[in-house]
């Protein structure tokens, strides 16, 4: 049901809730706060600062240091007057219309917006399970995930295995396994250039694939091995004791695992009845309403909608067109025809770097690709040093527009 | 808690603010800081608006080669192109938001 800006104004001030401080839930309050000046915005989010898992292998491969990842909200607060609570929501009444806080406190709402990110499918590798997280790092979520797989990386001897489990579709970054292949790789072929990587994968192909392979043979020939569903029959169990993967026909002994396993909704999505038996969230198309429960807004990894790939780029996206929305239902601002845009910068070495550029558009319910354009094989390497430059460049302006 | 003056002003000018070019805009944020800083990606504030429009013409025809912004260029229509340009022209450079 939507609130009428009529509704909306007999109140004090409308008031949203955005539950989650990712990239997503950010750039919603933010805007929200930003260009309706008459909304109240509270952003729940319990950690005190943001990692970011875009550039994250950078700072595996030592390329980055992992401050440079690391976001706070004081600007968004003290900038833009966001009311920024350090909590965990617990569980949602949307009849009540209020959130409640593991604090103990009740917020009222009369828009709520959830950006959940991913949550782990544990158990769908047998043996692969919240303890096992400590020993075979996802790095997945980034934060102390990330220095873990950092300092396993560092402390490996030169001439072992590092695995990577590469997920099933749909998850978060689809370049993003075999960009970390890439730089890990990079890596090694200065510190321990004996060490081999390999991909144990749940697909048969995977996106740039002909980009990637083409990069690992210039770069690292014979170091990456990259074994597809057909020919292993699957990732069936780890072990954490003996640090090995099993497949259908096969076992595989490491140095270091890298399980990034299959993915789904934030739990509270879940919880709240925001995800369907796909495990994630179907929205509306241009408002990001949630086609489940009237009155909540998913934005981000957790939505699912078509052709949208999940990445930080297209969750900023998104949120605009989200905030925009809300706007519109809450003060009756004007509202124009929202555009959704993605861009990926995937490095395959300290200098050679592609990306994607992609424009999607709300079409019968859901969201399809309207243009994509990617790099190709051949491009010249002053080619790939630019978009280094515009990588570098990207990430400094998109932090920026999320956080600043 | 005081609210200070600067954070009542940031309220009451992007209030102000919340229009056709500046939704469009926003879309620009992703990649291009609206305070002037560039990195390695141009600055688009403070444009003359016939110098914003002739780019993205020549972007939207492919005359002018760039992966990302000849996309961009022709997922917008003539109108909105005008919105952002007379948006984008009277941004002052090192301004604080967004």
């Amino acid at each position: 049901m939507a609130l009428t800006p009529r509704a909306a104004r007999s109140q004090t001030k409308a008031r949203v809730v955005v539950i989650g401080g990712g990239v997503g839930g950010a750039t919603v309050a933010k805007y929200l706060a930003m260009m309706a000046g008459t909304i109240e915005v509270t952003l729940v989010e319990p950690k005190p600062r943001y990692t970011t898992c875009f550039f994250s292998s950078l700072y595996l491969a030592g390329m980055r240091s992992f401050e440079s990842l690391t976001h706070g909200y004081e600007v968004l607060a003290q900038r833009y007057g966001i009311n920024v609570l350090h909590d965990s929501a617990t569980a949602i009444d949307p009849v009540a219309k209020t959130v409640a806080l593991k604090s103990g406190a009740k917020l009222p709402y009369d828009r709520l917006v959830l950006a959940p990110g991913i949550a782990f499918r544990f158990g769908a590798i047998e043996g692969y399970d919240e303890a096992a997280t400590q020993i075979m790092p996802h790095a997945w979520i980034a934060g102390p995930q990330t220095e873990l797989l950092r300092r396993q990386l560092e402390s490996m001897e030169d001439g072992g295995v590092f695995l990577i489990v590469a997920p099933p579709n749909p998850f978060r970054c689809p370049p993003g396994p075999y960009e970390r292949a890439s730089l890990v790789a990079y890596y090694f072929k200065q510190f321990k250039p004996r060490t081999k990587i390999l991909i144990l994968d749940a697909k048969d192909s995977f996106f740039e694939q002909d980009l990637f392979q083409d990069a690992w043979a210039r770069h690292y020939p014979g170091m990456i091995e990259w074994l597809p569903a057909q020919f292993t029959g699957g990732i069936k169990a780890v072990d954490v004791k003996d640090l090995s993967v099993k497949t259908a026909g096969d076992t595989f002994k490491a140095a270091v695992v890298n399980c990034i396993p299959p993915q789904m909704a934030g739990e509270l999505a879940q919880q709240a009845g925001l995800a369907d038996q796909s495990g994630w969230c179907p929205i509306e198309p241009t408002t990001f309403e949630s086609k489940l429960q009237p009155g909540i807004h998913v934005v981000g990894d957790a939505t699912s909608g078509g052709d949208m790939p999940k990445s930080a780029f297209l969750a900023n996206s998104q949120a605009k067109a989200c905030a925009f929305a809300i706007a519109t239902a809450l003060t009756g601002s004007e509202r124009f025809a929202p555009h959704l845009f993605n861009t990926c910068f995937t490095f395959l070495a300290a200098d050679d770097a592609v990306s994607d550029a992609i424009t999607l558009e709300p079409e019968a319910g859901t969201i399809k690709i309207s243009e994509i354009l990617i790099s190709q094989v051949g491009e010249s390497v002053e080619t790939r040093r630019q978009v280094v430059q515009q990588a570098n460049g990207w990430y400094d302006a998109f932090t920026h527009d999320v956080f600043g | 808690m005081a609210i200070s003056p600067f954070v009542l002003f940031v309220h009451q000018s992007a209030a102000a603010e919340n229009n056709q070019g500046a939704q469009l805009a926003a879309m620009c944020a992703s990649c291009h800081r609206l305070d002037g800083r560039d990195q390695g990606i141009p600055s688009i504030v403070g444009l003359d608006q016939q110098k914003f429009t002739g780019l993205m013409e020549a972007f939207r025809s492919g005359k002018r080669s760039s992966q990302i912004m000849n996309v961009v260029a022709r997922s917008l229509s003539a109108e909105e192109i005008a919105a952002l340009a007379a948006y984008l022209a009277v941004r002052p450079r090192g301004s604080k938001q967004p």
